[in-house]
């Protein structure tokens, strides 16, 4: 049983790692994407890289990215709930 | 050519199907006649029944004892369930509680002249010829053969699926806007370069063998 389960944990580990890592990847290029726009747009002053940089430094702090925790929590949820309910509901 | 690429394209689709039609949650009412448990040496079918009862030691020889629950539809038709722990393993029921549902299924068992009816959630295909049983994973008593029953999970899973392959869509997309149509166009820049040197190089070259010479040369500069 123990065995069983941690070879279901490791791989749902491994499985949601990769998925987090790509849609992180992928928020941050739209938020690069997004900035280069609004600066092209005549948003901002100075040099554009700074300005850009500064933007993604502040994604890095924002909730956004923070968001992308769900990967593993909902899933995580989403398991517990059923394997409770399930077997004991 | 085309034939083939349907062939191949209906298979693919044929095996998804059949494969979530296996996997995914059905209903059935049906009216519980009798449970038993029996000793299975299992051969061909072994694919379609689970592992050992998890905590069970998990050598899989093919001789097992195996809970059955035995029911009729209200047509008359009779349907044979197994009782299996799917445990950690695949489909992810997570099921472990199969002697709880076993002894359930005999308290709802009934006879035709006082029916109870009770709604088994099972995944699974029944098929006399493999001698292959859906596995029953959720028993409730409902009050007539009738009722309707939403497969609120079904709904749920489709909306995932398509949520899934949005993203995964868009996710592309924005790779290759982003990272490989600039790098083609720099690989385009780079060979537009390496044309123009060796076309300078060929017409400096007198034959034909000096100019195929003066041509490889242009591209590994």
């Amino acid at each position: 049983m123990i065995i069983g389960f941690l070879k279901l944990a490791i791989f749902g580990l491994i499985g949601l790692t990769v998925v987090y890592l790509l849609l992180s990847a992928y928020s941050r290029s739209v938020q690069r994407e997004e900035l280069e726009k609004r600066f092209d747009a005549g948003d901002g002053d100075g040099p554009r890289d700074a300005y850009i940089e500064e933007g993604m430094r502040d994604y890095e702090r924002g909730l956004r990215k923070k968001l992308i925790w769900l990967v593993y929590i909902i899933p995580t949820a989403v398991f517990v709930a059923v394997f409770y309910g399930l077997n004991f509901g | 050519m085309r034939y083939v690429k349907w062939t191949a394209l209906a298979l693919l689709v044929l095996f998804v199907a059949s494969f979530l039609h296996y996997t995914l949650p059905q209903h059935d009412v049906v009216r519980i006649v009798g449970t038993n448990t029996q000793r299975m040496d299992l051969g061909e079918n072994t694919w379609f029944f689970s592992a050992p009862d998890t905590g069970n030691a998990t050598t899989i020889d093919g001789n097992r004892d195996v809970k059955f629950i035995e029911a009729i539809y209200p047509n008359g038709k009779p349907m044979v369930y197994r009782n299996e722990d799917t445990g950690w393993g695949w489909p992810p029921y997570f099921k472990v509680n199969s002697f709880d549902i076993q002894a359930q299924a005999t308290d709802l068992t009934s006879t035709e002249a006082a029916p109870k009816w009770v709604l088994v959630t099972h995944y699974g295909w029944r098929s006399q010829l493999f001698t292959i049983f859906p596995n029953a994973v959720r028993l409730k008593q409902v009050e007539g053969p009738d009722v309707t029953v939403i497969p609120w999970f079904n709904i749920f899973f489709f909306l995932m699926v398509a949520g899934i392959v949005f993203m995964a869509v868009k996710m592309w997309m924005q790779f290759r806007e982003r990272t490989i149509d600039p790098a083609l166009d720099d690989m385009g820049e780079a060979w537009d370069g390496v044309e123009a040197r060796a076309v300078a190089a060929r017409k400096g070259a007198r034959t034909n063998v000096g100019r195929f010479r003066a041509w490889l040369r242009g591209l590994g500069q």
